[in-house]
């Protein structure tokens, strides 16, 4: 198992700055998240998809593939139908579900949005390494420890999974039986699990502490980079392209154009 | 107590009979610790030198690696008293980052050595650290991965990495930053042979840029291309001189908790003049030595009637796609021990967990007692079938022993009345009688590792499977651990152990299962197995050295004993 989505690649999302891909990132999740307007937030979703095929990045897209259905759908079905901000339901069943062309307009808008912010996370943990988030966020002035635990949370999470795991088997060759029980009984029978997998966790630590001392990580001087970023011509226009977008919603947001008003009937 | 001996090869590099690493008087208390760990240690290390700690878990070794580099007290606090200079640096009140650059540390957890996601990016960590150039530390990624034996991994993720390529990145990124001294806690424990040899010959190559080196270790075999031994025992140096007249104290070394090589064993039984470092050189010197044929081997036992555990046409493809086991039949019978066999990877782990029901074959099926296993319920598998993991603390988690013991019994609905009655029986069993009230976690990891098996022993199963019993234990608590596995196997018990310890196949199981690539590449008596030299080269496993020797020798040896019995007229 890897939490591990970056896709090795040449393509021009990935050879720009890491600083670059960060502030996108953020200028496309602030212009769909200002918008609750299907037709609005369209074209953002087709430029981040545009942006997927080119960079190599749809095996994520694939991998991902249960998530994107599922977030798009519910949500989408959900607003639907319990779209509750006025409009003109077409029926009501149970005082609860009444389904609107609003509620079907809303729920479009919102299962869009949620999509495109997975796209968008997609796009960016594909095309831009763990190191280089670490790299972009001491650019910006954040602590190095900030990004470097990041990175390590790629590493550990899978690891302590891995962990239950085979916590779990051994467990049940000793006959532990899950299912068992009342709630509060079940609470206390983790016990066998949680244990073993959290000294585990603790002796890791440890051990990595050490490790990361001996190699120096906090000794205290001025740490340098390893990988050598260019700040390019590319990397203003995607820069430029992407705070406009940014901006541009953030007006029309301003100007309340894009909310979906409750009708009248509401 | 000979005398140190430095390699006289790099003498002219000394400034004046510098010493790299100078210990004087070194006494270490852990906090939590009874007795003293260390206790008046000197040693003096000249620059070049590479010496071998070994000794018993609890002699010291680590302790004593980590005052080099002072993650001792630093890490682990205590009383330290005594004096430790490296480079000419006394370490009083200095911080193990300080050291970065100077001393450089490989610890037995691999896992937990490596940060980045990419090999190139693991390497340069430590030289971000330090604050290098870009070109600089290029040339220094580059060099070290060719050290390593690593170049074209630049771009791999590390998770996806085997045990033994894991290792030696770790090695190239503690390379990396030039350390003149660099320091290997148990780099191989972990390891399979092939990651072993893999890690070794690294070392073997270090050596020869001038490096100075301390490696600690249990196996004798890490001490082929050393300088020089040091042998601890209860935190005190016992021995301390050039690596082949210590290897050949074949009775100092037993006497340490240390386990011999064979062919230092041989060679100083048969008192054979002149040194013999390798099989081979034995070989040469044996050619002529009078030497009895071996006995023929007994013939394979019939086959009872009903097997105990049947695998029949077993797929096994774990999620995700990766094909574990394609198309395995396998047939336990009651009363064997078998050990299961075949490098990293070639299914024996998966094969094994098919056995008790962990895993269900994806095709095919599993057979207890004549049974379907896929019907039986969980309770009823766990009581036939025991299965001791690799590492106890993945089991252990209860606050007494007695608890431990009782835990499993108590799943599977065994009257409370009854259970007192079956913890007494398996501590006894395993040696642990009297320790009822002890908290599992405060013994020793050879106890941790028998308490394991006797969780599993009090629901008497009738299979008792045994995933790597010996790793990570000294020699004395592997030999005690397998005797106990044998003598549970003379009561009456079937064994299957998994391991890649070849003496320990050699001396205790009786047929072997060779897995290779996910189906069975040998299944027959153990004699037999050990014949097919090509088979097993394939698959990475290295008979002991005893046995390659007989075989030079014409003849089918599995232990030293075995051997010395055919020289006897």
């Amino acid at each position: 198992m890897t939490l591990y989505l970056y896709i090795p690649g040449q393509s021009a999302v990935h050879r720009l700055h890491p600083t670059v891909k960060l502030a996108g990132m953020v200028c496309f999740f602030v212009a769909s998240f200002v918008n609750d307007r299907p037709e609005f937030i369209l074209p953002i979703t087709l430029g981040i998809a545009a942006l997927l095929v080119g960079s190599g990045s749809l095996p994520n897209v694939h991998r991902l593939r249960w998530l994107f259905a599922m977030i798009g759908l519910l949500t989408f079905t959900l607003w639907s139908l319990f779209y509750q901000q006025g409009g003109d339901p077409w029926f009501t069943l149970l005082g609860w579900i009444r389904p609107s062309w609003q509620g079907v307009h809303y729920g479009a808008g919102m299962a869009l949005k949620l999509t495109t912010f997975l796209a968008v996370g997609t796009l960016f943990l594909s095309t831009a390494k763990v190191e280089e988030f670490a790299y972009a966020l001491t650019r910006l002035g954040l602590p190095y420890k900030l990004g470097f635990t990041m990175t390590l949370a790629f590493r550990l999470v899978p690891a302590f999974v891995e962990a239950g795991f085979t916590v779990v088997q051994a467990q049940r060759c000793r006959g532990f039986d899950f299912d068992r029980g009342s709630f509060l009984q079940r609470l206390g029978r983790y016990v066998p699990l949680i244990v073993p997998v959290f000294i585990g966790a603790l002796r890791r630590a440890d051990n990595m502490a050490m490790a990361l001392e001996a190699r120096g990580f906090q000794s205290g001087r001025q740490r340098s980079f390893y990988q050598r970023y260019r700040f390019g011509a590319a990397d203003s226009l995607a820069l430029a392209l992407a705070v406009t977008v940014a901006a541009l919603y953030l007006w029309m947001w301003a100007q309340g154009w894009t909310r979906i008003a409750p009708s009248a009937g509401g | 107590m000979a005398p140190a001996v430095g390699n006289p090869g790099l003498a002219a590099s000394e400034r004046d009979g510098a010493f790299a690493i100078e210990i004087a008087d070194l006494t270490f208390r852990y906090a939590a610790g009874e007795g003293d760990a260390l206790r008046g240690i000197s040693l003096a290390v000249r620059p070049g030198e590479y010496v071998v700690v070994m000794g018993r878990t609890g002699a010291g070794k680590s302790t004593l690696a980590k005052c080099i580099n002072r993650t001792v007290p630093a890490f682990q606090g205590g009383e330290l008293s005594g004096r430790v200079r490296v480079l000419g640096r006394d370490l009083e009140g200095c911080q193990v980052g300080d050291l970065a650059g100077q001393v450089g540390l490989v610890l037995q957890d691999f896992e937990a050595q490596l940060f980045a996601t990419d090999v190139v990016q693991e390497i340069a960590f430590g030289l971000e650290q330090l604050g290098l150039g870009q070109e600089e530390m290029h040339r220094r990624v580059h060099r070290a991965l060719e050290l390593v034996g690593l170049p074209g991994f630049e771009t791999r993720d590390p998770a996806t990495l085997s045990g033994g390529e894991k290792q030696r990145l770790a090695i190239a990124a503690a390379l990396a930053m030039r350390p003149p001294v660099l320091v290997f806690d148990e780099p191989t424990t972990d390891l399979d042979p092939v990651g072993k040899r893999e890690v070794f010959d690294v070392l073997a190559a270090m050596r020869r840029e001038g490096h100075t080196m301390i490696l600690i270790e249990h196996e004798s075999d890490a001490a082929k291309h050393a300088d020089r031994i040091v042998l601890l025992d209860r935190g005190r140096i016992v021995a301390d001189g050039p690596a082949a007249d210590i290897r050949r104290d074949v009775a100092l070394l037993a006497r340490c908790g240390v386990r011999p090589r064979d062919a230092d064993r041989i060679a100083v039984a048969l008192a054979l003049p002149e040194a013999v470092a390798s099989t081979d050189d034995l070989a040469g010197a044996l050619a002529a030595f009078p030497l009895r044929p071996s006995d023929p081997s007994p013939p394979a036992p019939a086959p009872a009637s009903e097997p105990l555990v049947e695998v029949r046409g077993a797929h096994f493809t774990y999620t995700g796609g990766k094909a574990a086991l394609r198309g395995v039949d396998l047939r336990i019978d009651a009363g064997e021990f078998l050990a299961l066999i075949g490098q990293n990877g070639s299914g024996k782990t998966t094969l094994a967990k098919l056995l008790n029901g962990i895993l269900r074959p994806t095709r095919g099926e599993v057979r207890l007692a004549g049974e379907d296993l896929a019907r039986l319920p969980l309770s009823d598998v766990a009581g036939q079938v025991g299965y001791v993991f690799q590492d106890p603390d993945q089991q252990l988690f209860a606050a007494s022993v007695r608890e431990e013991v009782s835990f499993g019994p108590r799943n599977l609905g065994v009257p409370e009345g009854e259970l007192e009655a079956r913890v007494r029986e398996s501590l006894a069993a395993v040696g642990l009688a009297g320790l009822e009230d002890s908290d599992p976690f405060l013994l020793g990891k050879g106890q941790r590792q028998r308490l394991a098996v006797a969780a599993l022993l009090a629901q008497r199963p009738r299979l008792l499977i045994l995933d790597e019993p010996t790793t990570g234990l000294d020699y004395d608590e592997q030999l005690r651990m397998m005797d106990l596995v044998a003598r549970l196997h003379r009561g009456g018990l079937t064994i299957a152990v998994i391991t890649h310890s070849p003496w320990v196949v050699a001396q205790y199981a009786r047929r072997g299962v060779l897995l290779s690539d996910g189906g069975i590449a040998f299944d027959g008596p153990l004699r037999d197995l050990f014949a097919e030299e090509a088979l097993l080269e394939r698959s990475h496993f290295r008979v002991p050295a005893v046995t390659r020797l007989g075989r030079r020798l014409g003849r089918s040896v599995l232990s030293v004993e075995e051997f010395l019995a055919l020289s006897r007229p």
